[in-house]
């Protein structure tokens, strides 16, 4: 148990405050913003690079604080390291991109506010090691979550979005919330990871990792509480939905998940909860898959493809093999590369055309041809295509599923949801990349630069990372960052030899490209487009995108199932609302209508008493006296008997 | 039998100091804002008049041992309240105040009839020396104190008392006057005397479905103040659950929880207050994106709206965090209960928040005056503290929890 000062203070203390130091003096002092932003982002990169350096040899575990039993425990090892380092490294490049991106549009100063709160509460999950003093960052981000998603794309409103978001993840936060109450009115304070693994013996210790589930997988989006994902696509800014839903949730997500299941319970030993998330984890990804098939904005598309790929962690990590789990980890720190390049890239060209409808865009690749290098190798990435990174990681995850055929036999129904997941991934991407970069362009277009230089580099950062992470997957990725931070020993991966593949892979490029150029290439067709006698225009033919794949809808029953969804029939939200709402109306106008009922009762009952009390005043004296005289004889006859 | 009221029958603890410094910061909030805010000339000496009885009285109940003395501080507070609420004199209000004063003058009655049972069968009205409990005589108090610190089934009289008093004392109301009943309730049942596992679960399911039921009645409410008053009462179930289930976080997180929703009660009291001032409309179908006029309002309800919602840097959070703790400890299903009030109490609240400052429905926005800078001073003050205060939530947590004896 090593001090890790730097510069007088503890290195953990360095990434939670710094941000959010840094940021709430921008906020202030809004002449020097950028400087301390600069401050906030570098000096976290740093901060972070030495603790992940110091983690590969050390781990950390202190205790800052207890109360009521409570550790308020510090805990880094290498798996805190990998995740720090990747959250601070996106960060930094999303606030690169958000300089030009983000400059000048309303609610500036307060994105910034934000984006450093986020990052000080995200190293904050991280860094604690124990559930009560994590619960208090992950509760941190619903606040920051809100304030993000307040900043709008201009001319937009993003405040339902933000509204339906809060209240997804808050409530989800609260089923967190007791779950870890559970777990800690049972065996005390939990930190982790924790010596001997707690087993699933009681219906209790099942029922609060449940719970703990919920709360992991609405923080990294999948079915069913996924759905303030596509609905914020519209609305929030490209840079907002790269470092949110894009990559922070998935890595914090994937961490939290990787905790509970494995260094605080077993999830190996007990099958039903496999069962579960491998479920969870293939429909997630066919349903999402197919539903992004069919969208017609790029944004929207993007985020059901980010709900997609989160069933690929949630379906690793259910398997329980190393292998896969490891293969999970990768796919997520993948999906962070490639999503942030689809996200960002896409935010690029809505910086040039000021859209991001399929059907308006087309044709751009000629134009923004670095967008359009950084956007196709993330497109085959994430469509798992060989020699990069995606390509690697799912293949870990098949062969996890292929190894857990001993202990479970069904195994090949998740493996076939899986490849075609995959697919149909290939299928949208190529869609996408057609829609924006392929294609004829539209006339408005023709103008079109390539985007400016702090929103392409970013992007093209992470596509170099992409094929370098593809490549090189055994020595860098794996080898470097995910096999070390891994408490268990990972089996051997396969056969694929990534390297001796790149080279056959280049080597069948070249010959192909030669046979192109040959063959087809040299001979085109052309034709002219004849219509009823009337010449048409470029617009009027072009063909744009946006229909691909149109005729899935006429499939079965897809179509209407389609429409059902649009209209919110499959949305969380929208039943908790109901719900809700209904309840709410039974409390309201039944039971506290009765209550208010009785009081109005009692009041008019004590109203009739007393106007029967007043029949007696008659105001004449006769009568008076009549009364007196009886009440005499009545306590007479008291004092009698 | 000894004498029912003497003058050492006061006695300074943990508990005590602490409510008290709380319920005097809460009144000179309140007193600052009615300064600023309370034009009208007429009869104003009255409004501060009744502000200080109801914080001294508020002193009064934290600070006393004796049953008899706390009765009479707490019908002190009836009286304040009563006035207060028909401080201006139209009929509506009136109205509301008489009906205000009635219920809790019945439920006091009603008490007092519990108090004198449990004097004769102990001779003694100190609560630490009450040993014997007749269970009429814990009913009978019940009732009182659940008409004073608004529970189910006798939470009526909040509605129209929060619609008729000035904002600069339904601040106060908020953060004093509901508070008494349950301080009586952990002054004279959780000190150890009393054993009926019975009346606490009773006690912590009421509050339960007090907290639950009132939440929902919070979600379809659209009048400002009325919406404050259910939230009020679903607030103040969450409270009387963690006296009412005890033990280590049960009483911590009670008090906590007084801390936080008279901290930032008060202050969305003062902020409704400033809208209904800025805008001469009392109605969410009225208002919208007020974000426009007033950001920094908007950012400082935020915080507010976080502390009773229980997000973290806020006291709110940790407050809600021990009650629950408690509640499952106690029972699972009580656990579940609580956190289903939490759920409504974020739906309401987020409801609340979107359709004041966001929500585009209207086709152009309300004519609204700027707020003065009085009123977000104070605003600003309160939201402040349960910041500070959840970020160092040890410093009030370690002061309640060395207080010992309970």
């Amino acid at each position: 148990m090593q001090s890790m000062e730097l510069y007088g203070l503890e290195l953990y203390y360095w990434v939670l405050l710094l941000p959010i130091a840094c940021g709430l003096l921008g906020f202030l002092i809004n002449k020097l913003r950028s400087y301390f932003d600069f401050l906030a982002f570098v000096g976290t990169l740093y901060f972070a690079v030495h603790i992940f350096v110091r983690t590969r040899t050390e781990v950390v575990s202190e205790v800052i604080g207890t109360i009521a039993g409570i550790d308020f425990r510090i805990f880094l090892d290498g798996m805190a390291g990998f995740i720090l380092l990747f959250i601070a490294i996106f960060a930094f490049l999303i606030w690169l991109y958000s300089l030009r991106s983000m400059s000048r549009v309303p609610r500036e100063r307060v994105y910034y506010l934000y984006l450093t709160l986020t990052l000080s509460a995200a190293n904050g999950v991280v860094v604690a090691g124990n559930l009560v003093f994590l619960l208090i960052f992950w509760n941190v981000l619903v606040f920051s979550l809100y304030g993000l998603f307040q900043v709008s794309r201009t001319g937009m409103d993003s405040s339902h979005a933000a509204r339906k978001a809060v209240t997804i993840i808050g409530v989800s936060d609260y089923v967190l919330m007791l779950g870890i109450v559970l777990l800690f009115v049972q065996i005390g304070n939990v930190n982790f990871p924790v010596e001997h693994k707690i087993l699933f013996t009681s219906p209790w210790l099942t029922a609060s990792f449940i719970l703990m589930l919920v709360g992991g997988l609405a923080k990294l989006g999948t079915m069913p509480l996924h759905t303030w994902i596509p609905e914020s696509a519209k609305v929030v800014p490209a840079s907002t939905l790269a470092f949110i839903p894009g990559s922070l949730d998935k890595l914090l997500g994937v961490y939290f998940l990787f905790r509970i299941s494995y260094h605080i319970f077993d999830i190996s030993s007990f099958m039903p909860l496999r069962i579960l998330l491998m479920v969870i984890g293939a429909v997630t990804i066919v349903v999402m898959a197919i539903a992004a098939l069919l969208q017609k904005d790029a944004q929207r598309l993007l985020a059901f493809s980010t709900v997609s790929q989160a069933g690929y962690m949630v379906l690793g990590l259910g398997t329980g093999m190393p292998i896969a789990i490891a293969g999970a980890l990768f796919h997520m720190l993948n999906n962070t590369l490639f999503k942030s390049i689809l996200f960002l890239s896409t935010g690029a060209v809505e910086s040039r055309t000021k859209t991001t409808e399929l059907d308006a865009l087309g044709g751009l690749g000629a134009k923004m041809p670095f967008t359009l290098f950084s956007f196709f190798v993330a497109a085959l990435a994430i469509s798992g295509v060989p020699p990069l990174n995606g390509f690697f990681s799912k293949w870990m995850i098949y062969q996890g599923l292929i190894e857990m055929g001993n202990e479970f036999s069904l195994w090949f129904i998740f493996l076939i949801c899986a490849m075609f997941g995959s697919i149909l991934t290939l299928a949208y991407s190529m869609k996408l990349v057609h829609a924006v970069f392929l294609g004829e362009r539209a006339k408005k277009f023709n103008k079109v630069r390539e985007a400016r230089f702090e929103l392409v580099v970013p992007s093209f950062l992470f596509a170099v990372a992409c094929i370098v992470f593809g490549i090189f997957a055994r020595e860098l990725p794996l080898g470097q960052l995910i096999i070390p931070s891994l408490s268990f020993p990972v089996g051997e991966i396969g056969f694929w030899i990534p390297g001796l593949a790149t080279i056959l892979i280049i080597v069948g490029l070249i010959i192909g490209l030669v046979i192109f150029l040959l063959g087809t290439a040299a001979r085109p067709r052309t034709s002219s487009v004849f219509v009823g006698g009337e010449v048409l225009g470029d617009e009027e033919g072009r063909m744009t995108g946006d229909n691909f794949y149109s005729s899935l809808r006429s499939f079965g029953m897809l179509d209407k199932t389609l429409n059902f969804s649009e209209g919110g029939a499959f949305d969380f939200y929208n039943y908790l609302r109901g719900a809700a709402a209904g309840f709410a109306a039974v409390f309201k106008n039944v039971i506290n209508r009765l209550v208010v009922v009785m009081y109005q009762s009692i009041g008019k009952l004590i109203r009739s008493l007393g106007t029967l009390t007043s029949f007696l005043h008659t105001g004449e004296l006769y009568n008076y006296v009549g009364w007196v005289f009886i009440g005499g004889i009545v306590i007479l006859l008291l004092l009698v008997f | 039998m000894t004498e029912m009221i003497g003058f050492a029958d006061f006695f300074l603890d943990r508990f005590g100091i602490f409510l008290s410094a709380l319920f005097v910061f809460i009144g000179v909030m309140s007193f600052i804002y009615a300064l600023s805010t309370v034009r009208e000339k007429g009869h104003r000496l009255e409004l501060y008049i009744m502000l200080l009885l109801i914080v001294g009285s508020g002193v009064g109940v934290a600070l006393t041992n004796n049953l008899l003395i706390m009765f009479i501080f707490w019908e002190l507070s009836t009286l304040a309240i009563w006035r207060t609420v028909g401080y201006y004199r139209e009929q509506d209000k009136i109205d509301a105040s008489s009906f205000t004063f009635l219920i809790n003058f019945a439920a006091a009655a009603v008490m007092l009839v519990g108090l004198i049972m449990l004097y004769l069968d102990n001779g003694t009205f100190n609560f630490f020396e009450i040993t014997v409990f007749n269970n009429t005589a814990v009913i009978f108090i019940l009732i009182g104190i659940l008409a004073k610190s608004v529970t189910i089934p006798m939470h009526v009289w909040l509605v129209p008392a929060y619609n008729a008093v000035p904002s600069a004392i339904g601040g106060s109301l908020a953060g004093i006057a509901e508070n008494l009943g349950v301080v009586l309730f952990l002054r004279l049942f959780t000190n150890g005397n009393y054993f009926d596992p019975t009346f606490f679960t009773t006690v912590a399911w009421i509050a339960v479905a007090s907290s639950i039921i009132m939440g929902g009645a919070a979600l379809l409410s659209n009048n400002l103040r009325t919406l404050l008053a259910y939230s009020t009462i679903s607030q103040v179930g969450f409270i009387l659950l963690g006296f009412a289930v005890g033990g280590q976080f049960g009483v911590a997180g009670g008090m906590l929880y007084i801390l936080a929703h008279a901290l930032a009660k008060s202050g969305l009291f003062y902020g409704v207050g400033m809208i209904e001032d800025a805008t001469g409309k009392d109605d969410l179908s009225g208002l919208c994106c007020l974000l426009k006029v007033s950001p920094t309002l908007g950012v400082l309800m935020a915080l507010l709206f976080g502390s009773i919602v229980g997000f973290f840097p806020m006291i709110g959070f940790w407050a809600k965090l021990w009650v629950i703790v408690s509640a499952v400890e106690y029972t699972a299903a009580l656990g579940i209960g609580a956190i289903i009030a939490a759920v409504f109490t974020l739906l309401y609240n987020a409801r609340f928040y979107h359709e004041l400052f966001f929500a585009k429905q209207l086709t152009r926005l309300p004519k609204a005056k700027r707020p003065g800078y009085a009123g977000l001073t104070i605003v600003f003050i309160l939201a402040l503290v349960s910041l500070l205060l959840g970020i160092f939530f040890y410093l009030p947590h370690t002061y309640i929890t060395g207080s010992g004896g309970y």
